[in-house]
């Protein structure tokens, strides 16, 4: 098959000049790198536009924007269900009501979070749990990402492979987490950059968003208005299904208690820089339907096979969408920028992974089980080998998906058997101090058993939905309220912990510290400002 | 655990970013201007190279500008 899109040489520069600095980057931040704080924290020092936009870009990975245009060519604006009820009232929510947690605790980790509020086997099952799954997705979406390289430049899978891998490696190694935070502000940009050409074109190209709606079905251009009933609507899903299952249990599961978002706000350099984070991403967050919904519409609009597909007689290629307007739309040049924006992201998604991945092994498992009460060097040694580990594990993860493509499905499965209910355990911990340590334990346990029987039942046709996507938000919703009710249960029968142990960790024992700052500086001003935005968009989508 | 008080230990983003963005918009002006012009047919006769090489051009110059000025000031 031949390649989609071909590059020359002005491409091939543009993409060089990404590696290079990613490169410089990495390597002038190892000087910086003296404890183990500087290499996992970034030494708790970044300012909050950095800490942002990092948070922003570290989920904002390659296979996120194609998976949610290709989203878009099927379900339409529903898409933006991901971006606003799905991301954004979590986000405020983690900046006002968490952060105050998570920062001055001084924790280092999610797990150490759930050491400390809970106990030490509940810190053990969301630590081991999350180093073992962080790395296979890693591995995961390296493969994903190599077919789609291959697919679109002739790339052959090893090269995609070992050169993101090996340039991850580098400037990881060298500069920890403070490395792939910059790497993912840099990605932040290109990524805009790279797309936005191509929904101008594009949007040039049907006619501007009125030409554009004049070419789709009615299904397609709101938001809520047929979210009635699932038979409604292209994705097969209910509001409640939405506002349930992915506006609450998935987006907070994920936004709050997922450490390769939170790791990012515990870098900042105050606890206001930090609580202002999560907020100040909410604002660009809102504006991505622009560069991943609408590529999308244009391409049901304009490309045919897309159109077709909208009255059941074919089934396109999803993944490719993007690719194929990128390849009609965009000259030599701007093409090359378009590319490097999603390697990057792509190289961002790793580092993430692996960032994190490095920072819970080394203190929340090996610093735990192994080697305890080492000095500081001996971990930051720790990490540094922790990297070289999980990046050569991602590989080889890679390539046993290779060889068994369907373990992919599986992984992302298993995955959401254990996000999901991790934040009925947050959310009792932060705000119900009688919720005790076993009733923790417990009552994760039995979420995570909850999502796989939940599965379980949908396959062999005991529970039906009209669509995957509504199974999946179902799943995630009875993963959560298992782990509440059985977490309050358990905590009815077990040992409390005395309250002067649970200062800082809940917030009935926590002084109430009164912001110092201006009013506009306020994380709550900028949250409630988010809010109101967010509703309006749903509005004005309807 | 470390206490110890650490302002701004990382250097500026600004300067790596601003750089490598001012780098491409002055690459894609180039191409723009004296590249082929055949290739604009795909984007509807707009010469998006240079257009968008000038936006590139720009927002790279404000990070360079911002690092400049902080520089200046904290000197």
């Amino acid at each position: 098959m031949d390649p989609i899109i071909s590059l020359n040489l002005i491409d091939y520069l543009i993409l060089a000049a990404y590696v290079v600095i990613t490169i410089v980057v990495g390597y002038a931040l190892k000087k910086y790198m003296k404890t183990s704080e500087d290499f996992f924290l970034s030494g708790r020092s970044l300012p909050s536009w950095i800490t942002s936009l990092a948070f922003l870009s570290a989920n904002l990975g390659a296979l996120e924007v194609i998976g949610m245009v290709a989203n878009s060519a099927k379900y339409g604006i529903l898409t933006v269900h991901f971006y606003w009820i799905g991301a954004i009232p979590a986000m405020v929510f983690l900046g006002i009501f968490m952060m105050p947690f998570y920062y001055n605790t001084r924790v280092r980790s999610v797990p150490e979070y759930l050491k400390l509020r809970y106990n030490e086997a509940t810190r053990g099952l969301n630590a081991f749990s999350f180093a073992i799954m962080t790395l296979l997705m890693s591995g995961i979406s390296m493969y994903a990402m190599a077919l789609i390289f291959r697919m679109m430049l002739g790339w052959s899978l090893t090269s995609s492979i070992l050169l993101s891998a090996g340039v991850v490696l580098i400037y990881v190694f060298f500069g920890g987490l403070s490395s792939s935070i910059y790497n993912e502000v840099i990605q932040f940009f290109l990524i805009w950059l790279g797309l936005l050409p191509v929904v101008y074109v594009g949007l040039k190209a049907v006619g501007g968003f009125s030409g554009l709606a004049a070419k789709l079905p009615d299904t397609f251009l709101h938001a809520w208005k047929n979210m009635g009933s699932a038979a409604a609507n292209p994705m097969g899903v209910n509001w409640m299904g939405v506002v349930l299952g992915l506006g609450f249990v998935l987006s907070f599961g994920y936004w709050t208690t997922d450490f390769l978002v939170v790791q990012r706000t515990l870098a900042s350099e105050n606890i206001n820089a930090a609580r202002r984070t999560p907020i100040m991403a909410a604002f660009p967050k809102m504006l991505v339907p622009l560069i991943v919904v609408v590529p999308g519409l244009i391409a049901v609009a304009v490309l045919p096979e897309y159109s077709v597909a909208l009255h059941g007689s074919a089934t396109p290629d999803y993944n490719s969408t993007l690719i194929l307007l990128l390849a009609r739309y965009l000259p030599n040049g701007v093409l090359g920028l378009a590319i490097t924006g999603l390697l990057a992201s792509f190289m961002s998604g790793m580092a993430g992974n692996v960032t994190a991945f490095n920072t819970v092994w080394t203190y929340d498992i090996y610093g735990t089980y192994i080697k305890k009460n080492m000095p500081d060097e001996h971990y930051l040694m720790m990490g540094k080998l922790a990297t070289i580990f999980g990046v050569l594990f991602s590989i080889g993860t890679a390539y046993i998906v290779q060889s068994f493509p369907n373990l992919m499905d599986y992984m992302q499965l298993i995955f959401s058997f254990f996000n999901a209910p991790l934040f009925a355990t947050f959310l009792l911990g932060m705000f119900w101090k009688k919720a005790t340590p076993w009733g923790g334990f417990f009552g994760l346990l039995s979420g995570i058993v909850a999502a796989a029987v939940h599965y379980l039942l949908y396959k062999l046709n005991v529970i039906h939905y009209s669509s995957e996507m509504a199974a999946n938000f179902f799943q995630a919703w009875w993963a959560w309220l298992t782990d509440f009710v059985v977490t309050i249960v358990v905590s009815f029968f077990t040992r409390k912990k005395a309250e002067s142990e649970l200062k800082g960790l809940v917030y009935s024992l926590t002084p109430r510290t009164k912001g110092s700052e201006m009013f506009w500086r306020r994380p709550e001003i900028w949250g409630s400002i988010a809010l109101i935005v967010m509703v309006i968009l749903n509005i004005i989508f309807w | 655990m470390a206490e110890k008080k650490s302002s701004s230990h990382f250097f500026d983003l600004k300067i790596p970013l601003g750089s490598l963005l001012s780098f491409y918009g002055l690459l894609l002006l180039l191409y723009g201007l004296f590249g082929p012009r055949h290739i604009y047919e795909k984007s509807l006769g707009l010469n998006v190279n240079l257009i968008w090489g000038v936006v590139i051009l720009l927002t790279g110059g404000l990070f360079l500008g911002f690092a400049y000025f902080r520089r200046v000031n904290s000197n």
